[in-house]
């Protein structure tokens, strides 16, 4: 059977925490005058060489009004440049045997090229040519705008459990303090609506900027030649005025809300528990996220024994950490089995989530979620791209990239007591938002459905 | 095109960027040495094809190595040959719940014995079954490599199928049933393996009754006969050697043997005229759409690499045609591909596209002219540079990790290709001409012959599919609908007539808890007939709307609606008559663009059905009560036409506005443009306390 997908499918923007495997990572990184940032990590063992860019620019340094405006500049940045055609970005690495795309989060947007190393030079030039001199023109824009409505409808409008997850995790966090994480990453159809031509102008010139930007190139390169080539194509870029700061003020333990949201797509009622946590680089997060995995990761997980198997009122269960470069989530949530309504899941979520408030987890559970961290780290590393994403990851998401061999360590230190402490300070019904996903249906399930 | 180039700036991190930049405009020291054109490729360095070590194992299966020593992780692929193909009739998706149920317990080991074992090292074990395959996976650091193979031969040799465990599966089977009614490419995908493979076991997919009938036995027989080593492949990548590998694999399958029987089918249904299914998804935002036909392409003559080129050109990616032109040129879809698809008993052509529904059609026809201009017009020099381009430079990517370059080389050796294939592909592609990829294209590609699959509502779609080709309409269920079924049924609404009272209410309407503006409702009541008038007033956003309903209560019917808006210095007027079976007059609406355009309304009139306008007054005098759920017929103006709404009671809530503290029932009502929760005071004649739409900051709350 294939094993449903739509919970981890439309998980948006999860933060990789890739980090120390057993050999240390080697990289060099230095800065060009114009202020990008550069990071050069060679294998000459590898038979590909990746080039990824991380502009230092999400969802969340929109400003009201203007939601959805990163993602929607992720599809201008394929719409062309001064000697690159529309579309021709995508045909050029396409027909250089490589493969190439851009991805739009909360906390950062990526653009990436993993190609023949012969080829390196072409990932180079495209980025460097799009990075200064963007077309914006009124016919791409509206283009793009268009398939940027389609893809909302496609991920979102059109698939059961993505309001939940999209507009439900925003809900955590109050506008008025926290804009940047209180409104979805893909935007309001009326935003993209209003949007113009020359905001795009306005946001390319404040975030695209090179002193906005991390270079990273991982694989079969030569670094010399390779220093060369970035400072040709980049070097006379000119840098730009910092962007302000993001600004998000959440209170924890002052939450306590609950939502139903009717899914015209869904058959089945599902719960998602979000609960405040703090920013990435914080020292709670390995304890957190190693409770996530012993919570809701894999079939041993606590949730998946005792809502799937045991239970049975789950279809699936999970739970997760929603890192981010500000405050985040932890996230516990299942989809009903037939005939179960939202409030059995609800009771049954909790008392899992209480007993580990109250008791704790076993060493048996922490060494699991250990090992399974230190393997991911290691699987995370079999691709140039995988290493780009950790070295970038480190770059953003934390005081210091030297942190990349060291974090393995700060995630083995964790102990019992530091799970405990975790839990009983975040996993309280005081700093959770409870999102329910009801079939809009009659019939289908959720005859308990009462609010509370 | 007309490129813009950044405009310098405070260069606030570097003075020096700055300088540079000045420089810039009179010495272009630097910029000169920016090219315009994209540099050319470097000398391609030579990458051999990774070394694939074999064994054959006493049992018959063969073992095949690619050793890689970078990072100390091994990666086990074992692939028998059976699947879904070897589903009996009536027992469809036995050979997926076998796989499920090969991990929840053996002689030795309980479900969650198996799980902390391998999740215990962080390593993951797997077994699913695919059309003609049945694979069972394992990854983990090479520490624990012997637990890999314990483990999978553990499951393979002495699995128990515990009966709660296969009941516990079932329940999951049937959930993913319902989930899968409810997901537009599961729907669509179903209905298309039909139309092209019939009654075979690819046509045939699990359904809630073959999945109640599987038992305990069906299991148990079917594992026994099937899962067997003569003719399977042990794939393994990574860190170990051919000793060792071969060392583990006698140990741990040296007592496994036998050959799975080989059932042969009567081949599929004939090819018939071209004809739609259309799958009524009542609501669907998109259109689904997937074109295709059975199709086998030799490789001896060399067609399998001509079609493979064809296909690349039309829509194997994002430098091809379906993704160019429906994507690109006219913002139609998100993306457009076609594929290939493999199969033991014959593969497939398939393009598939998710477009927005007003498109279906023309989506539709340019998909159909794609895949006929590559029988029939040559493809230009250029266009196969760039194929080959793809297809042959790549090669470098599809062999970055031992588990790429492992299921490369498993594939191949599975479906009869050997590993030379993998070797010699690229060179085969480079060989292809312009004319073998017409030829080719002429015999994979069958447009005058295809199955054409539309998942979407069909209201909005079936008038202009059925001018492109017969459509055959079927509901999610797969059960047959006729054409009348598609417009929505009349509903039989009773309302309470002490719920509906003459009176005025204050509402004031508020974004993030700020008062933005006003509305104020009244109702009159003249006999039977109820006048419903309604001033909306957000003075910042400079938008005013006045509107007159006249309805009759019992029976419930709509007589006219007259309504004035100004938005923004746009004014929009809409005259409706609700008479002898129609809906006729004029309406200038706001539409999504934010653009005020002007209609000529003349549409069916259903029974029962209310204009959006009076709501707010429909939802008060229904027979409201926790769980209780209505469909509910409006007309909307804008669109000019009929949408069936569902009005859903979600519980019983204290709610505080201006005008008080009401109990008060939450109302969901969905299916429209946006979503909205109502609150409606629990006592009677109850009214309307708030009005929120989902997801939104703004609600319009009770003031007196």
């Amino acid at each position: 059977m294939v094993r449903s997908l739509f919970f981890l499918g439309t998980a948006v923007g999860l933060a990789a925490t890739p980090l120390a495997a057993q050999a240390p990572v080697e990289f060099e990184q230095y800065t060009l005058s114009n202020g990008l940032r550069v990071i050069l990590a060679p294998d000459p063992a590898a038979s590909v060489v990746t080039v990824n860019v991380w502009y230092n620019v999400g969802s969340r340094n929109e400003r009201p009004g203007r939601s959805g405006f990163a993602h929607l500049f992720e599809h201008m940045m394929f719409q062309g440049s001064a000697n690159v055609d529309k579309g021709e970005h995508m045909q050029l690495v396409e027909r250089a045997g490589g493969n190439m795309n851009g991805s739009t989060n909360t906390d950062r947007t990526n653009y990436f090229e993993t190609l023949p190393p012969n080829r390196l030079n072409l990932g180079l030039w495209l980025e460097a040519d799009r990075m200064r001199s963007l077309a914006i023109t009124d016919d791409n824009f509206e283009n793009q705008r268009e398939t940027v409505k389609e893809e909302r409808r496609l991920r979102v409008d059109n698939q059961p459990y993505a309001p939940a997850f999209t507009e439900g995790l925003t809900l955590p966090y109050d506008s008025t303090t926290c804009f940047p994480y209180s409104h979805t990453v893909i935007g309001s159809m009326d935003d993209l609506n209003a949007a113009r031509t020359a905001d795009v102008q306005e946001f390319f010139d404040l975030y695209y900027a090179p002193s906005n930007a991390t270079l990273t190139v991982v694989g079969d390169f030569d670094p010399v030649e390779t220093k060369a080539l970035i400072e040709q194509y980049f070097g006379d870029v000119p840098a730009a005025e910092e962007p302000s700061p993001v600004e998000c003020e959440v209170a924890y333990g002052d939450l306590g809300g609950r939502t139903v949201m009717p899914d015209q797509h869904a058959n089945l009622p599902a719960v998602l528990i979000a609960f405040l946590i703090p920013e990435h680089d914080h020292a709670d997060t390995p304890a957190l996220t190693l409770l996530g995995t012993i919570l809701g990761q894999g079939e041993s997980s606590r949730l998946n024994r005792a809502l799937v198997r045991d239970a049975q009122s789950a279809l699936q269960a999970l739970a997760f950490v929603d890192s981010r470069r500000g405050p985040g989530q932890f996230i516990a949530g299942a989809i009903a089995n037939q005939g179960v309504g939202y409030d059995t899941l609800e009771t049954q979520l909790w008392a899992e989530i209480g007993t580990v408030v109250a008791e704790g987890v076993t060493e048996a559970e922490l060494e699991k979620a250990k090992n399974s961290y230190r393997a991911d780290q290691i699987y995370g590393r079999q691709t140039t791209m995988g290493m780009a994403e950790t070295l970038q990851h480190f770059a953003h998401f934390h005081d210091t990239i030297e942190d990349i061999n060291s974090e393995l360590g700060r995630y083995m230190a964790v102990t019992l007591d530091d799970v405990r402490r975790v839990a009983g300070a975040y996993l309280v019904p005081g700093n959770a938002h409870t999102v329910i996903a009801q079939p809009a249906e009659a019939g289908a399930a959720g005859e308990e459905g009462a609010d509370r | 095109m007309r490129p813009t180039t950044r405009t310098p700036m405070c260069a606030g991190l570097a003075a020096a960027a700055v300088v540079a930049a000045v420089l810039g405009a009179t010495v272009q020291p630097l910029s000169a040495q920016y090219p315009s054109d994209p540099p050319p490729a470097g000398p391609v360095k030579a990458l051999p094809f990774p070394d694939v070590q074999e064994a054959e194992l006493s049992n018959g299966a063969r073992l095949l190595l690619i050793e890689d020593h970078d990072l100390p992780v091994v990666s086990l692929r074992l692939s028998m040959r059976a699947g879904q193909r070897d589903d009996p009739l009536g027992r469809e998706g036995l050979a997926a719940m076998t796989s499920e149920l090969l991990t929840k317990g053996t002689a030795s080991r309980t479900a969650e014995e198996i799980a902390e074992a391998i999740e215990g090292v962080g390593g993951s074990l797997s077994a699913g079954a695919g059309a003609d395959f049945f694979q069972v996976f394992s990854t983990v650091l090479s520490d624990d490599v012997e637990l890999a193979f314990e483990l999978m031969s553990d499951v393979l040799l002495r699995s128990t199928y515990p009966e709660d465990e296969l009941e516990l599966v079932r329940t999951q089977a049937l959930s993913v049933l319902q989930l899968q009614k409810s997901d537009p490419g599961a729907l669509a995908s179903q209905a298309f393996m039909r139309g092209l493979y019939g009654d075979h076991p690819y046509g045939r997919r699990q359904t809630e009754e073959s999945a109640k009938a599987i038992t305990r036995d069906d299991v148990q027989n079917w594992a026994d006969t099937h899962l067997r080593p003569q003719g399977a492949l042990l794939t393994i990548a990574g860190d170990l050697t051919l000793e060792q590998a071969t060392s583990f694999a006698s140990r741990y399958f040296g007592e496994w043997g036998g050959a799975a029987p080989r059932v042969e089918y009567a081949p599929p249904p004939a090819e018939e005229p071209t004809e739609i299914v259309l799958v009524h998804r009542p609501g669907s935002a998109q259109s689904n759409i997937i074109v295709g036909n059975r199709a086998t392409r030799p490789i001896g003559d060399g067609t399998y690499y001509a079609a493979d080129v064809a296909n690349k050109i039309l829509g194997g990616g994002t430098d091809a045609r379906l993704f160019m032109i429906l994507r690109e040129e006219r913002g139609w879809t998100y993306g457009a591909y076609s594929g290939l698809p493999t199969r033991l008993d014959g593969g497939y052509f398939q393009a598939t596209a998710e477009v927005r529904t007003p498109v279906t059609d023309s989506a539709l026809v340019e998909m159909m002219h794609q895949i006929r201009r590559m029988q029939t017009e040559p493809v230009p020099d250029s266009t196969m540079a760039a194929a080959k381009g793809y297809l042959v430079g790549s090669y470098p990517l599809s062999i970055e990790t031992p588990q790429q370059i492992a299921s490369r080389v498993a594939n191949a050796v599975l479906f009869g290709r050997g590993i030379d294939f993998v070797r010699t592909y690229g060179q085969q592609v480079d060989a292809v001409a312009a004319s073998e990829v017409m030829n080719a294209a002429k015999l994979v590609f069958k447009p005058d012959s295809a199955v054409v699959v539309v998942v979407g509502d069909g209201q909005e779609v079936y008038d202009a599919l059925s001018v492109i080709a017969p459509v055959r309409i079927i509901d999610v269920e797969g059960e047959p609908l006729a054409v009348e079924d598609l417009t929505p049924k009349a509903a039989a609404l009773v309302l309470d007539p002490a719920q509906i009272v003459a009176r005025r209410d204050s509402f004031q309407i508020v974004a993030q808890g700020n008062p933005i503006g006003t509305q104020v409702t009244e109702m009159v009541l003249d006999g039977g007939a109820l006048t419903v008038r309604e001033t909306t007033n957000i003075a910042m956003a400079g938008m005013l709307q006045e509107s007159e309903a006249v309805l009759t209560i019992d029976p419930l019917a709509m007589q006219s609606v007259d309504q004035t808006m100004t938005f923004r210095g746009q004014t929009g007027e809409t005259h409706l008559s609700f008479a002898d079976g129609r809906v006729t007059g004029t309406a200038t609406t706001p539409q999504p663009t934010g653009q005020f355009e002007a209609k000529e309304i003349d549409a069916t009139l259903l029974e029962g059905v209310v204009d959006q306008n009076v709501m707010a007054v429909i939802v008060p005098a229904l027979a409201l009560a926790e769980g209780a759920s209505f469909t509910l017929n409006t007309f909307d103006a804008s669109e000019g036409t009929t949408t069936p709404l569902t009005v859903a009671v979600a519980g019983v809530e204290e709610v505080t506005v201006p005008a008080g503290t009401f109990s008060a029932f939450r109302v969901e009502i969905a299916g429209g443009q946006q979503p909205v929760t109502m609150f409606v005071s629990q006592e009677t004649p109850r009214r309307v306390v708030k009005i929120a739409p989902t997801g939104q900051p703004i609600a319009i709350e009770l003031v007196q």
